[in-house]
C-alpha cells in the first residue's frame, strides 16, 4: 500500500535492510522494524561496520533503538547488489586496530595543523564535536 | 527492581468487585506495571526460547510440537480451587488439541521452513477435525489461554468469572470477546478465570519448548513501583491491540452473556497487548463478526505468527482454524462462516501487509482505484517473491494498526487550510506532473496516473484565548498552551505627546506609512497574479466569483495610485512615494502588466514626469531598471499621441532631459520610445503622429540635447533599439548623424 506518496515517510521501509549514518560517524546496517513520528528507529541484527581504506569490518549490535535526531542518513539496501562491493571484509579485531591507526593519524595531523598555525598566529577555534559525520 | 509477588497476594480491586476468588489473587500493579513476566523470571526463559527459535529458525523450521508450554510459572499461578467445573479435566488436554489445532492448521504457522505443501496439505485435514471436534474444542482454546497466562506472559487482570458462570461456558470467542471495551483484559480475566486453576502439564525440559507461546511480554507504561499504570493514554503511544477495539463493537451476542466492566479501564494498557491467547480470541471472533478481510486480521495475525515465530505470511489461519470450533458454540449472533472458509483458504501469499483495506479514506478516488489494482497485480506477483519473505520470522513487528497511526501523525502534520499557502511548491510541481502525464498520455495511450497526496484540510479556526477571570480577583489567570503561550507583559499602547517627538515621528511614521502601503499593495498584487492558477483550480460554480474578486483587487490596486478627486490621473506624489521605496519600484514593476493600459499608460507618464527625481532618489538602490520590460510593454502599446505626450513628459521642462539622459533608465526609456514612434512610422504609412507637429518637434529638440550632452554624461543604455539610427536620419543631416551615431555607438548593423 502507498502510504503517502509524495513523501518520505519511513512506513513503506519497514522490514527492510538499511544503513543507517549515526551523528557520531557510525554506521549501522541493519532491519528496520519499526519507527515512530519522531524517526526513531528500531533496527534488528542490527551490525555496525567500521570503514577504514578499503576493508570494513562487522561487529554484530543486536537490536538498536535509535533515536531519531541522531540519524543523518538512511537508505535501503539492495540485497542483491549487497554482496558486489570493492570493499574487502575482515575481522573486527583488524578492523578496530585499522581504525584505531587512522584515528591516531588524524589526530597527529591535526595538531601539527593547529601548531603550523600557532605558530602563525592563527587561532582556529576548536570546533564542537558533536557531529562527527 | 521487580517485585516478585505471587499471584496469591490480594488484589484490592478485586476485592471491591467482589469478583475475585481466593486463586485468583494477583498483584494487579505489579502485573500491570511489569507484567506478568516478571514472576518467577520468566523473561529468561522467553528469551532462552527466543534464542531457540533462532536456532530452530536456522534449522529450516520444524512443525512445532502440540502443545505444552513450559511449566515455569505453573506453580506461582496456580490457585487453589478450581473453577467451576467445566473445563477442568479437558484443560491439559485441550490445550493440547488446540494448539496442534491452531498450529497445525495453519499453514503458516505450520513451520517456518517447510511451510510449504506439507502445510498447506494439512490444512484441509486439520480443518475436517476441527468440524469434528467441534464440542471439544473450546474449552482447549481457553487451556491455551491458561497456558499463556502460566507462562506469565499475559498480565493477569481481574478476572470475570462471572461471565463463565452465565453462560455456562458457551463458545469460547463469544464471552471474552464480549468482555469490556477494554483491551485483552477481559479475555484474560476470562482466561484466568478458567485456566488458572487447573495444573499444567509440566514442561519436559527435553521436549522441544512450544514456540507458539512465545511472546514479547508486554509494555508497561509506569516504571514506578507500586503506582498504578498511567491512566491516560499519553498522546505518544502507539494504538492498542486492533480487534479488541472492534470486538467490542461488533459482538453481536445475545445479552445473556454478563457482560463485565472490570477495572480495567483504570489500568488502561496504553500498549497493545501482544498476546496469543487474546489474538487467538480475536482472530476467532474476527471471521465470524466482521466482513472477509478487516483491516485488522493482517495485524492479529502477524501477531500470532509473531508470538508462534513463523513466517509472516499472512492468510489461510483466521478463516480456517479457529472458526469451526467456534461454530457450535454459537449463542446467537455468530453468522455462519464455515462456509466461506474455503474459498479464501488458499494459496494467497502477500506481501508482508497482505490483502487489507487501509484506510484510504484521505486518498484520491482514482488514487484509491489505482491502489487496488495495484493490489491485486501484487497478490498474483507474490507468490514469486514470496519465497524470500517467508523465512523472515520478525517481520510485521510493526503492526498495521501502528503504521497507520504513524502515517496518521504525519499526516497531521500536514493539515492545512490553505494549501497554497503553506505548500506552494508541492502544489505547483505536482500540477507540472500532472500536465506532464497529460501531455505524455496523449503521446501514448497508457493511463497512469502518479498518486498525489491530499492532505487533509481543516477549516481555518480563530481562537481567541480569553483569560479566566474569576469575580471579585485581582488579575487574571493566564492558562499558557502551545497555541496560547504566556503573554509576559500585558503592555497598552500610549500615545506620547511630545511636540518635538511628534515632528521627527512624522517622518518616520511617513515612511511607514509608504512601507506599510507597499505591504498592502504587494498582498493584492500576489492574489492578483495567482489569480490564474486559483481559476483552474476552482470548480466551475465558484469562478464567477472569483472573477468578480480579481477584478475589484486590480481595481483595489490602482485606487491606491491614482489621485483622490480625478479618476484618471495618477497621483504623482503617492506614485513618488511609493517608487521611492526599493520595494515600492519592485512593486509597481510587477504591477504593470496587470493594469489596465489607459491606467498603466497614466503610470507611466508619472513615471516620466518624474524621472530626475525617482532618478536621484535611486541613486541607492539602482533597481529602477527593473521598470524596463512593464514599462517597453506598456510603450509599445501606446497610441501615437499616448507616446507624443510620453516624450513630452519625458522632455519635461528644461533642463529634464539632460538629467534624463544621466540615468540609465531614463536613456533606456527614452530610446523606447523613440523607437516606437520609428516603429509607427515606419511601418503605418499614415500614422498620426506625423499629424502635429509635435512629435517632429519633440525629436529635434530631442537631438539637440543628444548632441549638446557631453559623451561623460551619457549613460548607457540597457539596450538601443536597431531602428533608431533610421530615426534620426529623418531628422538629422548627414553630418549630425554621423556625430549621433559615435555618440551613442548605434552602428547601422547593430542589433
Amino acid at each position: 500500500m502507498n502510504y503517502m506518496p509524495g513523501t518520505a515517510s519511513l512506513i513503506e521501509d519497514i522490514d527492510k535492510k538499511h544503513l543507517v549514518l549515526l551523528r557520531d560517524g557510525r554506521t549501522l546496517i541493519g532491519f528496520l522494524r519499526s519507527i515512530d513520528q519522531f524517526a526513531n528507529l528500531v533496527l534488528h541484527e542490527t551490525v555496525e561496520r567500521i570503514h577504514v581504506g578499503k576493508k570494513y569490518g562487522d561487529i554484530p549490535r543486536g537490536i538498536f533503538i535509535i533515536r531519531g535526531e541522531n540519524v543523518v542518513l538512511l537508505g535501503e539496501i539492495d540485497l542483491e547488489k549487497e554482496s558486489d562491493t570493492v570493499l574487502q571484509p575482515v575481522s573486527i579485531e583488524e578492523i578496530l586496530e585499522d581504525q584505531r591507526c587512522q584515528q591516531q593519524a588524524k589526530q597527529e595531523a591535526e595538531r601539527m595543523k593547529l601548531q603550523v598555525l600557532k605558530e602563525r598566529g592563527l587561532f582556529v577555534p576548536r570546533a564542537d564535536t558533536l557531529d562527527e559525520y | 527492581m521487580f517485585r516478585f509477588q505471587s499471584l496469591d497476594e490480594d488484589c484490592t480491586l478485586e476485592e471491591e468487585e467482589g469478583l475475585v476468588e481466593e486463586e485468583d489473587e494477583i498483584d494487579q500493579f505489579n502485573d500491570d506495571t511489569f507484567g506478568a513476566g516478571a514472576i518467577d523470571d520468566d523473561w529468561q526463559e522467553e528469551h532462552a526460547r527466543l534464542a531457540e527459535l533462532d536456532e530452530r529458525v536456522r534449522d529450516g523450521g520444524v512443525s512445532l510440537p502440540p502443545t505444552v508450554p513450559p511449566a515455569a510459572a505453573a506453580s506461582s499461578l496456580q490457585p487453589s480451587a478450581p473453577p467451576p467445573g467445566l473445563e477442568e479435566r479437558g484443560g491439559g488436554d485441550l490445550a493440547e488439541s488446540l494448539a496442534r489445532l491452531i498450529l497445525g492448521a495453519d499453514p503458516a504457522i505450520a513451520g517456518v521452513g517447510a511451510a510449504g505443501l506439507p502445510a498447506r496439505a494439512e490444512l484441509p485435514p486439520q480443518r475436517k477435525a476441527l468440524s469434528e471436534a467441534l464440542p471439544a474444542r473450546p474449552p482447549s482454546l481457553l487451556g491455551y489461554h491458561q497456558q499463556q497466562l502460566r507462562m506469565g506472559t499475559a498480565p493477569l487482570q481481574v478476572n470475570s468469572r462471572s461471565i463463565w458462570e452465565s453462560v455456562g461456558f458457551g463458545p469460547v470467542g463469544v464471552t471474552p470477546a464480549l468482555g469490556p471495551r477494554m483491551e485483552d483484559s477481559s479475555l484474560l480475566s476470562i482466561i484466568k478465570e478458567v485456566g488458572l486453576p487447573k495444573q499444567p502439564p509440566p514442561m519436559r525440559s527435553d521436549e522441544r519448548r512450544d514456540l507458539s507461546e512465545r511472546v514479547p511480554p508486554p509494555r508497561s507504561s509506569s516504571p514506578v513501583i507500586g503506582s498504578p499504570p498511567v491512566r491516560a493514554v499519553p498522546i505518544g503511544t502507539p494504538p492498542k491491540q486492533p480487534l479488541s477495539h472492534m470486538l467490542n463493537q461488533q459482538i453481536h451476542c445475545p445479552t445473556a452473556v454478563h457482560v463485565r466492566a472490570p477495572i480495567q479501564h483504570r489500568y488502561a494498557h496504553p500498549f497493545p497487548e501482544r498476546l496469543s491467547p487474546n489474538t487467538l480470541l480475536n482472530i476467532t471472533n474476527s471471521p465470524l463478526c466482521r466482513p472477509p478481510f478487516p483491516g485488522g486480521v493482517g495485524p492479529v495475525l502477524s501477531q500470532i505468527q509473531r508470538a508462534q515465530l513463523l513466517s509472516s505470511q499472512v492468510g489461510a489461519f483466521p478463516r480456517a482454524g479457529p472458526a469451526p470450533p467456534l461454530l457450535p458454540g454459537g449463542a446467537g449472533g455468530f453468522r455462519p462462516f464455515f462456509g466461506q472458509h474455503p474459498p479464501r483458504v488458499g494459496p494467497h501469499i502477500p506481501p508482508n501487509h497482505g490483502p487489507i483495506r487501509h484506510n484510504t479514506t484521505h486518498l484520491h478516488p482514482q488514487h484509491r482505484r489505482l491502489l487496488t489494482q495495484r493490489l491485486q497485480s501484487r497478490g498474483d506477483r507474490g507468490g514469486r517473491g514470496g519465497e524470500r519473505r517467508i523465512r523472515d520470522p520478525y517481520s510485521n513487528l510493526m503492526t498495521q494498526r501502528e503504521k497507520e497511526w504513524v502515517a496518521r501523525i504525519q499526516m497531521m502534520q500536514l493539515q492545512s487550510t490553505d494549501p497554497y499557502l503553506d505548500d506552494y511548491y508541492y502544489q505547483n510541481y505536482y500540477e507540472k506532473m500532472e500536465k506532464k502525464q497529460e501531455r505524455d498520455r496523449d503521446s501514448s495511450s497508457k493511463k497512469e496516473h502518479t498518486t498525489k497526496l491530499i492532505t487533509p484540510q481543516v477549516a481555518k479556526l480563530e481562537h481567541t484565548y480569553r483569560p479566566v477571570q474569576f469575580a471579585g480577583s485581582l488579575g487574571k489567570l493566564t492558562v499558557s498552551s502551545v497555541n496560547n503561550p504566556r503573554k509576559m507583559i500585558d503592555a497598552v499602547v500610549t500615545s506620547r505627546s511630545d511636540d518635538e517627538e511628534k515632528r521627527e515621528k512624522q517622518v518616520w511614521n511617513k515612511r511607514r506609512q509608504i512601507l506599510y502601503t507597499v505591504e498592502k499593495m504587494y498582498s493584492l498584487l500576489l492574489e492578483v497574479q495567482d489569480f490564474e492558477k486559483k481559476f483552474i483550480q476552482t470548480p466551475e460554480e465558484q469562478r464567477e466569483a472569483l472573477l468578480e474578486q480579481h477584478k475589484t483587487h486590480t481595481i483595489q490596486l490602482y485606487n491606491t495610485l491614482r489621485e483622490k478627486e480625478w479618476d484618471d490621473r495618477v497621483s504623482d506624489e503617492q506614485c513618488l512615494m511609493i517608487m521611492s521605496v526599493r520595494k515600492g519600484k519592485r512593486l509597481v514593476s510587477r504591477l504593470l502588466p496587470f493594469l489596465p493600459p489607459p491606467q498603466a499608460a497614466a503610470v507611466v507618464m508619472a513615471i516620466a514626469r518624474n524621472l530626475p527625481a525617482l532618478a536621484k532618489k535611486d541613486k541607492q538602490d539602482q533597481v529602477l531598471c527593473w521598470l524596463v520590460e512593464p514599462v517597453s510593454v506598456v510603450v509599445q502599446a501606446l497610441s501615437s499621441s499616448a507616446l507624443t505626450d510620453l516624450l513630452q513628459e519625458l522632455q519635461g521642462n528644461e533642463g529634464q532631459l539632460p538629467r534624463v539622459l544621466q540615468n540609465k533608465f531614463g536613456v533606456t526609456l527614452l530610446y523606447l520610445i523613440l523607437s516606437e514612434g520609428e516603429r509607427m512610422q515606419s511601418s503605418d504609412a499614415n500614422c498620426q503622429l506625423m499629424d502635429d507637429n509635435r512629435w517632429t518637434e519633440l525629436v529635434f529638440s530631442v537631438t539637440r540635447k543628444l548632441l549638446e550632452v557631453p559623451p561623460a554624461s551619457l549613460s548607457p543604455p540597457l539596450f538601443t533599439p536597431p531602428n533608431l539610427l533610421s530615426l534620426f536620419s529623418r531628422y538629422v543631416d548627414r553630418q549630425r548623424l554621423e556625430l549621433l551615431q559615435e555618440k551613442l555607438q548605434i552602428s547601422a548593423l547593430s542589433r
